[in-house]
């Protein structure tokens, strides 16, 4: 069967901005090429669309920054002349235009005619003719425009040359598993409350109602899902039986051996996650003070835990300066999740590709060598600190921690007993793709007593 | 995969009836394979096994936008029809030709997917229209049977010339 209706509908809704999927997407992307964070913008403007075109626009602006580098690359070949500046909502627009055309199933004249819609829509009704022609020829010359970037690195990869360039040095036997990784839709994975019921039973649940779910050997709480779902159809989300949590991240809570009686610390808890573990995995601690920076950011853990109907002592602090109620005395288990490039998480980020400068990973580098010394000394003597980021970068990581052990004497590394992931000179790493985990970095220290 | 031709009206292989699909094996897997890219390259929301001079008991659509949503149904079957709407249908094997037609406006279906799962669909609006669009092909029948035959006939002689001139 064929539909007119559709055609007619999208004409229907006129050249009004908030009603063009494609004009809004064009908006958001160019604000992402401008420096803010997609999730950022998702979570604030996206509701301002009918629910009905929330999927595309979603689609259209994480497609394009995942293959950001090579749609840029390939834009660069398609126009004579680069756009003036302001002219950034019609770059994008035709960024989401090239990636119809290459990525998505829309039919190809659909796609053009569509975009063409949306340069209205925007109010730029002169780039009807540029968009169109642009368009029409990426169609016609797609091979032969994609064989002219087949030597272009940064094309290929859809990387930036600095991340490519750090990727390949630390990774020289991984790094293309780790690009195409890095460019895959991410997996939708789940960690099951096992205080209410076990994995298995619960994913006789989701069966029940259509939704497959595999698991992980070695990770009892994990199931990833063979298809992205609304979390509001999976049983029990809004009682606290599962959580949304990457497979990679609920390796934490194993590693932290934790006890009952100990008092915990998640020092850069936001959004929560972890901190939900960690109650789950041992209800009987002492306490568990979750800290974070960011007050709004905290106000989203809160919310996980009380989903979860688990509770933590909220602070709001900054780890890097010990001071205030949870400074006051030693823990016994200290979880540093440390704020990081997230180069490990490029698959749920791809804005990232965009928003990194090679710039940044020294300064970060420092934070969080500055971080681990100041909440180290929160560390009571033969206590535990696991160290983690979802950096794939060694000056993140296994340097960060060896550098750290030269200048504690009083620090010392335990072995990671886990056979996943990649041992490195000090703590282990898994790559992204890896049994569909994200990238995550571990070490695990120990205070002498 | 391969793209197949798709059986243009007034074809008298559009008049075959399909049959019950026994097993499915990599024939029909790649039957459903071919006619999913079939539809997709046609812009087509659905498409039946008898389209493509297949008899297979089988249809295949995506009625969403972004055309993501696959989905195979073999061996369909109605359970029960709720309600009447008139709208306006299309088909890949009546090209240009575009008329309201009566259909129920929920239905629910009883299918095997692609993998042999039985499954059962409560439909309504544009996908119960297009699986009731399917299934008639599957019985031998067009949209334009439903139609006045005034407007059926005249829609034949207009696609038989369009054929015609087409050979010349």
């Amino acid at each position: 069967m064929v539909d007119r209706g559709a055609k007619r509908r999208s004409k229907g809704r006129g050249t009004h901005l908030n009603s063009n999927p494609r004009a809004i997407a064009a908006r958001m992307i160019h604000q992402v090429v401008g420096g803010r964070s997609l999730s950022d913008i998702l979570r604030r403007d996206l509701e301002q669309a009918g629910p009905e075109d929330r999927p595309l626009i979603q689609e259209l602006c994480y497609g394009v920054m995942r293959w950001y580098p090579r749609l840029d690359a390939l834009l660069q070949l398609l126009l004579e002349r680069p756009l003036k500046a302001r002219e950034g909502d019609i770059r994008a627009l035709i960024l989401a235009g090239c990636y119809q055309l290459l990525y998505m199933r829309v039919a190809d004249h659909a796609a053009v005619a569509e975009t063409v819609e949306a340069a209205k829509a925007l109010g730029k009704p002169w780039a009807v003719g540029l968009v169109n022609g642009l368009l029409r020829r990426l169609q016609r010359e797609q091979d032969q425009l994609l064989e002219r970037l087949a030597d272009n690195p940064v094309a290929q990869s859809a990387h930036p040359a600095w991340l490519l360039e750090m990727i390949k040095t630390a990774w020289p036997e991984q790094w293309q598993d780790i690009i195409e990784a890095s460019n895959q839709r991410p997996p939708m994975s789940l960690r099951v409350n096992l205080r209410r019921q076990d994995r298995d039973h619960y994913a006789a649940q989701l069966k029940r109602q259509g939704i497959a779910a595999s698991a992980i050997p070695g990770l009892p709480t994990a199931l990833i899902l063979e298809r992205p779902q609304d979390v509001h159809e999976l049983p029990g989300f809004l009682d606290g039986s599962v959580s949304v949590q990457d497979a990679g991240a609920q390796i934490a809570a194993g590693l932290l051996d934790l006890q009952p009686g100990q008092r915990v610390l998640d020092a850069c808890a936001a959004p929560g996650g972890k901190s939900g573990h960690i109650l789950e995995a041992e209800p009987a601690l002492a306490l568990l003070v979750a800290l974070d920076v960011d007050a709004t950011r905290l106000e989203r853990v809160k919310e996980n835990l009380q989903r979860l109907k688990l509770s933590a002592q909220l602070c709001q602090g900054d780890a890097s300066a010990p001071a205030g109620e949870w400074a006051q005395q030693p823990y016994d288990r200290i979880l540093l999740d440390l704020p990081c490039s997230a180069t490990g998480v490029i698959r749920r980020h791809p804005d990232i590709k965009l928003l990194r400068r090679k710039k940044d990973i020294p300064a970060l580098a420092a934070l969080q060598s500055q971080i681990l010394d100041a909440i180290w000394s929160l560390l009571a003597p033969g206590g535990k600190l696991l160290y983690c980021t979802c950096s794939l970068l060694p000056d993140e990581n296994e340097q960060q921690v060896a550098q750290f052990l030269q200048r504690q004497p009083d620090a010392q590394e335990l072995p990671i007993t886990a056979s996943r992931g990649h041992k490195r000179s000090c703590g282990r790493q898994v790559l992204p793709g890896e049994q569909t985990m994200d990238g995550f970095y571990y070490a695990l220290l120990e205070k002498r007593g | 995969m391969a793209l197949l031709e798709i059986l243009r009206y007034p074809d008298s292989r559009l008049r075959n009836r399909a049959k019950p699909v026994d097993t499915i094996d990599a024939e029909t897997r790649q039957l459903v394979d071919d006619m999913f890219e079939t539809m997709y390259k046609a812009s087509g929301i659905g498409l039946a096994a008898i389209q493509v001079n297949s008899t297979k008991r089988l249809l295949v659509l995506d009625i969403s936008e972004q055309r993501d949503d696959p989905l195979c149904l073999i061996n369909p079957e109605i359970l029960s029809k709720e309600g009447e709407s008139k709208e306006e249908e299309g088909c890949l094997s009546v090209p240009g030709i575009y008329e309201p037609v009566k259909r129920a406006t929920h239905i629910l279906v009883k299918a095997l997917d692609r993998d042999g799962n039985s499954i059962e669909l409560e439909l309504e609006g544009l996908p119960a229209v297009c699986v009731q669009h399917e299934i008639d092909h599957l019985d031998g029948k067009l949209f334009i049977d439903h139609l006045s035959r005034l407007k059926s006939t005249r829609i034949r002689k207009k696609l038989e010339k369009e054929a015609r001139q087409a050979d010349d």
